[in-house]
């Protein structure tokens, strides 16, 4: 896997590599151990995170990963647990403002010197970076990195309606939602139900109007903003895709209907990056669909940033604190990055890893042009919908807005804007 | 047997000697009655304490008065979940009573291959509510189970999609509930049935009632015990209905089908506040206890009232 190779980078890599065995000798020598809790045990999250561990082991580390299965909550459950018990494990997964709030909780690592030695700052999106480095110092690292806003396109559905190309703006998707309702494509938007899905749809509508408008709402919560007019326009557009959305998935996720949406039943899908690995692993070739930028009214792509990563919480043990600077350097390093994003099908939060290789998929190479493209216009934000953005808590309260919004039309777009407010307030 | 009577009918024992021999016994009821005791009222007790704390993402000492409390009970999640436990708390034990009842009216007519039905009926309860809840949103579905499929038999106007009307959805879950638990009240029931001294039938047959005044006048009477039964056990599974719903609409569609324990387990687990969860949950165990409390005093009333007679 070709990797571009900068001088800032030959340097970066040696300072840390001069780093690492003063580092172990002020440790003791001791053998790095690392103890790390995550929720990825099966399918290509549990893949990768083994690969990484191996690639850990070969570095000479011990490597003790307990995954904890099934939905965040239990991952969280255990870690709260831990921490209570005052073991907490040398890592966890973690990720958005949560890293922020449960490092006061407990005592986290300040990896300040270790992310400067591998200069990561200058190569990671700023709002993503912000979120790492909560009280100013980077005390959690970025893993893999998805776009929520990336529309996915049914070759079948744009042949019925006689379209080749992506829409850009709202006005062109709308456009071209109603020619493929003319074409004879039942539901022109597909579309899953649960919480999170409508969620999404609500972000990628607001932040498609308006990025700025977004950041100052959905990030940081700011009163007029809440209220502004793009916020209605976003709840009328979001309505607009319940319209073309199939009304009977309940509260299915998104992926029962990706057969319908490969056959052209359905025709334009707004999802995160990782249903490309989902329709791969369903047998579905990646020639059936297009992946492009989710709409955005000024042209320039839209970024919802959605990031999975690491927190390290702070041990006494020698091996164990080795461990930690061992496996921070590896999640920065863009060799296992790339190897990273291609297990998974994310793309690497390195915004200079070349991505025209091997092993990369031309949907990961549109979301890597997009995330710099986006970054270079500010219009890299934070998702709200996937816990980006907001704590869970007020992340909850919004998505109830957006769920019953999205479930009930007989509610206005300037009532919801209202609710929203309203929900915002009594969750804070 | 009483200790009076034991004593006398083993003359040569002390009092000691019969303590120590029926200290087993005593273990027995006591340590596990007690430890139960113990688990149930510490927790409880913990849990009102925490709702009373400022607590988020871990148990944290503090005082915050009402607060947590005023704020579910605020919230539009735990408004909406309450008027569904209402509803689907009476409907569904409303209604399980009644097809239980019946299953059991019809099984007991002596009919052929009874043991083959009774299994059948009492199937569903050996099934998960996790898998109830999946297979029913499944079949429930409007665009894949039995509205599709009376569709394609020809009947095109026929419309089943109560999944996923907000109005209507809270139904489902009464069906699916239904299903998996009218065969538990079935079995009560009918060994009810079977328990009715055939003395007493064959009495009002002489008497020339027949069949439906029969049930109707005399058998359905003595089952009254019995279906206090299994209005308790039926009402404290609604309250506490979680995985059924969980699994079937997951509180959707939008937020029209939440219960109140989804709402604890939402404030708890995936929005992080503790201390509002706990109050949720107190709040559930007080609306048990506004269930349970009239039973235990009306169970008093009878005792006195057969005691004195």
């Amino acid at each position: 896997m070709p990797i571009t190779t900068t001088r800032r980078r030959l340097l970066a890599g040696s300072a840390a590599a001069l780093a690492l065995p003063a580092f172990a000798r002020a440790q003791g020598a001791a053998k790095p151990r690392l103890t790390a809790i995550s929720q990825w045990s099966a399918g290509s999250d549990g893949a990768a995170i083994t690969a990484l561990g191996r690639k850990f082991e070969e570095k000479g580390g011990v490597w003790q990963h307990s995954p904890v299965p099934g939905f965040t909550t239990e991952m969280m459950n255990k870690l709260r647990a831990q921490i209570i018990a005052g073991d907490p494990p040398a890592c966890s997964q973690l990720k958005g403002p949560e890293i922020a709030a449960w490092s006061k909780i407990a005592p986290t690592v300040d990896l300040d010197a270790v992310v400067a030695a591998a200069g990561y700052e200058k190569v990671v999106a700023p709002d993503l970076a912000k979120l790492h480095k909560p009280g100013g110092k980077w005390i959690a690292l970025p893993l893999q990195i998805y776009s929520t806003n990336m529309l996915f396109l049914s070759k079948r559905a744009l042949d019925k309606a006689k379209a080749d190309k992506p829409p850009v703006t709202w006005a062109d998707f709308n456009a071209l939602a109603e020619k493929m309702k003319a074409a004879g494509v039942t539901y022109p938007f597909a579309n899953g139900g649960t919480r999170a899905d409508d969620g999404q749809k609500f972000e990628a509508s607001l932040a498609g109007i308006s990025p700025t408008a977004y950041r100052a709402a959905c990030m940081n919560l700011d009163k007029k903003a809440l209220e502004g007019p793009e916020m209605k326009a976003a709840f009328a557009q979001m309505r607009k895709l319940t319209e073309w959305m199939d009304p009977n998935v309940g509260a299915q996720p998104y992926a029962v209907n990706l057969k319908r949406f490969i056959d052209g039943d359905m025709g334009m899908l707004i999802m995160g990056g990782w249903a490309q690995g989902v329709l791969k692993n369903a047998g579905f070739k990646l020639d059936d669909f297009i992946i492009a930028p989710g709409p955005s009214d000024n042209g320039k792509p839209v970024f919802l940033l959605n990031a999975d990563a690491f927190i390290f919480w702070q041990r006494k043990e020698a091996d164990l604190q080795a461990g930690q600077m061992l496996m921070a350097q590896l999640v920065m390093d863009p060799a296992i990055q790339t190897m990273y994003s291609q297990i998974t099908g994310s793309i690497p939060v390195r915004t200079d890893v070349d991505l025209t290789g091997e092993g990369w998929s031309d949907g990961q190479r549109t979301t890597a042009a997009a995330l710099k493209n986006a970054v270079a216009n500010n219009q890299a934000v934070l998702s709200l919908a996937h816990n980006m953005a907001q704590e869970n808590g007020l992340t909850a309260a919004m998505i109830d807005v957006f769920t019953e919004y999205a479930k009930n039309k007989t509610i206005k777009p300037e009532e919801a804007v209202t609710r929203l407010a309203e929900a915002v307030e009594g969750a804070r | 047997m009483t200790d009076a009577v034991s004593t006398a009918t083993r003359p040569g024992r002390s009092a000691t000697a019969e303590t120590v021999r029926r200290l087993p016994e005593y273990l027995m009821i006591w340590v596990p009655l007690l430890l139960s005791a113990a688990h149930l009222i510490t927790f409880s007790i913990w849990t009102i304490w925490i709702s009373f704390t400022p607590s988020t993402l871990i148990p944290v000492s503090g005082w915050v008065g009402l607060r947590n409390y005023n704020s579910v009970l605020a919230s539009r999640n735990w408004q909406i979940a309450f008027d569904n436990l209402l509803l689907f708390g009476s409907a569904f034990v409303l209604l399980s009573l009644i097809t239980g009842l019946m299953l059991a009216i019809l099984l007991d007519q002596r009919i052929r291959g009874e043991n083959v039905l009774r299994s059948i009926f009492l199937y569903p309860l050996a099934v998960s509510f996790v898998v109830t809840g999946t297979v029913w949103s499944w079949l429930l579905n409007p665009g894949i189970g039995i509205q599709k499929l009376v569709h394609d038999l020809g009947w095109t106007s026929f419309r089943f999609d109560w999944l996923i009307d907000r109005d209507m959805a809270i139904w489902t879950i009464v069906i699916a509930a239904i299903w998996q638990s009218s065969g538990f009240a079935m079995a009560l029931f009918l060994a009810g049935l079977r328990s009715v001294d055939s003395d007493i039938i064959k009495a009002a047959q002489i008497d020339g009632a027949g069949p439906v005044r029969t049930y109707w006048r005399v058998i359905l009477p003595t089952l009254w015990p019995i279906t206090i039964t299994v209005v308790v056990v039926q009402l404290q599974f609604a309250i506490s209905a979680f995985d059924l719903v969980r699994a079937l609409t997951n509180g959707g569609p939008g937020i029209a089908t939440q219960l109140p324990a989804l709402v604890v387990y939402d404030l708890m687990f995936q929005r992080s506040q503790l201390g509002r969860g706990a109050a949720a949950a107190v709040l559930m165990l007080l609306i048990l206890l506004a269930v349970l409390l009239p039973y235990a005093a009306w169970r008093y009333v009878q005792r006195r009232q057969a005691t004195h007679a």
